[in-house]
């Protein structure tokens, strides 16, 4: 159980640390940033309650926004991710009691399963932030152009890791 | 009691995150930038230790690039300013001695960019080593000098690489005075403190302040004059010398180099020659 939360702590430092002086300067096209501190969320064991997945998403957020003076977007954007997280999870995986590690993966959900929900949420996340960020519709073409560029560069950036570790084991 | 204890608890994932949404939009539409919480930015002492520590290890990448660049700037402003001064000096002597005009070229002196490829500060005699050398035009005597002020001599100079007595070497002495005044004094380090130097040998009837600027006298031919050298951070030695002796701070991070300029000046040789003929004539 220590190890768990050690690990989970780990990650979480890792990728605000990660996401903020590597991956907030990648502006691929000038449009494209991807936002992989989400990771985190998405690998929260789902045996863990509502109420703590939205405290930690929150937290991370903020962390985020703080570092990356964004003022609350993230932790806005991310405990509504929290909160989405177990409802589009079961979409794709409806039988929870099935997967033997309660932490979401290639191995526990499978391939398929996996790469779906990781999609949707990337997809779900970008368009929640970007939503956020652009808040009048001025121009909603580019907002929309932000919102796919960056869900697809995450989510490659994010599948692409989660194979690597995969491989490892 | 129990009932609404009940409720709260059985709702308690809406409170939450009611309350998490509301804290975030507090933040969001918080659109006054300057009532904005210095830890709820990057300006804060975490999140701006973070950065500094990255841009302390991003800032590396392009400083060699920058460094050049400043460099050469600085070369070319330093040349111009010399010319400059030369060229006020030529009409002073002009005006002094009206019909008397000089023909010799104006810039006397041209820099040479090198870089610093070995430096001791904690010896009690120290060098410094520059990737440059006979082939590139140093030759020994030259003076060297970075952004700040003057580093030392140029003392051995093989093909590609030249050694410099650095300013922190007693052997070397370099002739100064008081910027804005013409009272000189012989500069030497007293081996302790690599950022400071003692000013020996100042006419006591000098006007000094702490905080004054020592400039090199021009006197040597190596140096041109008016470099800075170092600043007056304190006297010494008791007054009852004939000579006032100052501690100097000097200009020049010795303990940090990076990028020096060696000065070349295109009339040396002929300086020296004429000061050879004059004491060899004595000599006879």
């Amino acid at each position: 159980m220590t190890k768990e939360i050690l690990k989970y702590l780990l990650l979480f430092i890792v990728l605000v640390v990660a996401q903020v002086v590597v991956f907030n300067h990648l502006c691929l096209f000038n449009v494209a940033v991807p936002l992989v501190f989400i990771y985190f969320i998405i690998k929260l064991p789902v045996t863990l309650s509502v109420n703590w997945a939205m405290t930690f998403s929150f937290i991370l957020g903020l962390m985020v926004d703080i570092f990356s003076n964004t003022q609350g977007m993230n932790a806005l954007a991310c405990t509504v991710l929290a909160v989405m997280r177990l409802p589009l999870l079961r979409l794709y995986f409806p039988r929870e009691e099935d997967m033997t590690n309660p932490e979401p993966s290639l191995h526990t959900l499978g391939p398929a399963a996996y790469t779906k929900y990781l999609l949707t949420m990337v997809a779900f996340y970008c368009a929640i932030f970007f939503l956020i960020e652009s808040f009048t519709f001025y121009n909603w073409g580019l907002m929309v152009l932000r919102i796919v560029s960056s869900t697809l560069l995450t989510f490659i950036i994010i599948l692409s890791f989660d194979s690597l570790t995969a491989k490892s084991r | 009691m129990r009932n609404l204890l009940n409720f709260l608890l059985r709702y308690s994932s809406w409170f939450l995150f009611a309350f998490y949404v509301v804290v975030s939009c507090g933040l969001l539409f918080n659109r006054n930038p300057y009532q904005h919480h210095v830890y709820m930015t990057s300006a804060g002492a975490i999140a701006g230790g973070l950065h500094d520590i990255s841009s302390n290890i991003t800032g590396y990448f392009s400083l060699r690039d920058i460094n050049d660049d400043l460099q050469r700037q600085t070369a070319e402003l330093q040349a111009e300013v010399l010319t400059l001064r030369e060229q006020v000096r030529r009409y002073r002597e002009d005006e002094l001695q009206d019909s008397l005009r000089q023909v010799d070229s104006i810039g006397r002196f041209d820099f040479i960019i090198a870089t610093v490829i070995n430096n001791s500060i904690s010896r009690p005699y120290n060098y410094v080593t520059i990737n440059k050398g006979r082939l590139d035009g140093i030759r020994p005597e030259m003076g060297v000098m970075d952004q700040n002020g003057v580093v030392g001599v140029v003392n051995v100079v093989s093909d590609h690489y030249a050694r410099i007595i650095s300013l922190l070497n007693p052997n070397f002495r370099l002739s100064c005075k008081l910027r804005g005044s013409d009272t000189f004094g012989s500069l030497v380090w007293d081996g302790n403190d690599p950022t400071s130097a003692i000013l020996e040998e100042l006419p006591k009837h000098t006007i000094f302040h702490e905080g004054d600027t020592i400039v090199t006298s021009g006197f040597s031919a190596v140096f041109p004059e008016g470099l800075p050298v170092g600043i007056i951070s304190g006297t010494a030695r008791g007054a009852d010398d004939n000579f006032f002796t100052l501690k100097i701070k000097l200009l020049t991070d010795l303990t940090a180099l990076s990028t020096v300029k060696i000065i070349s000046n295109t009339d040396l040789d002929e300086i020296r020659s004429v000061e050879n003929d004059a004491t060899s004539k004595s000599d006879n």
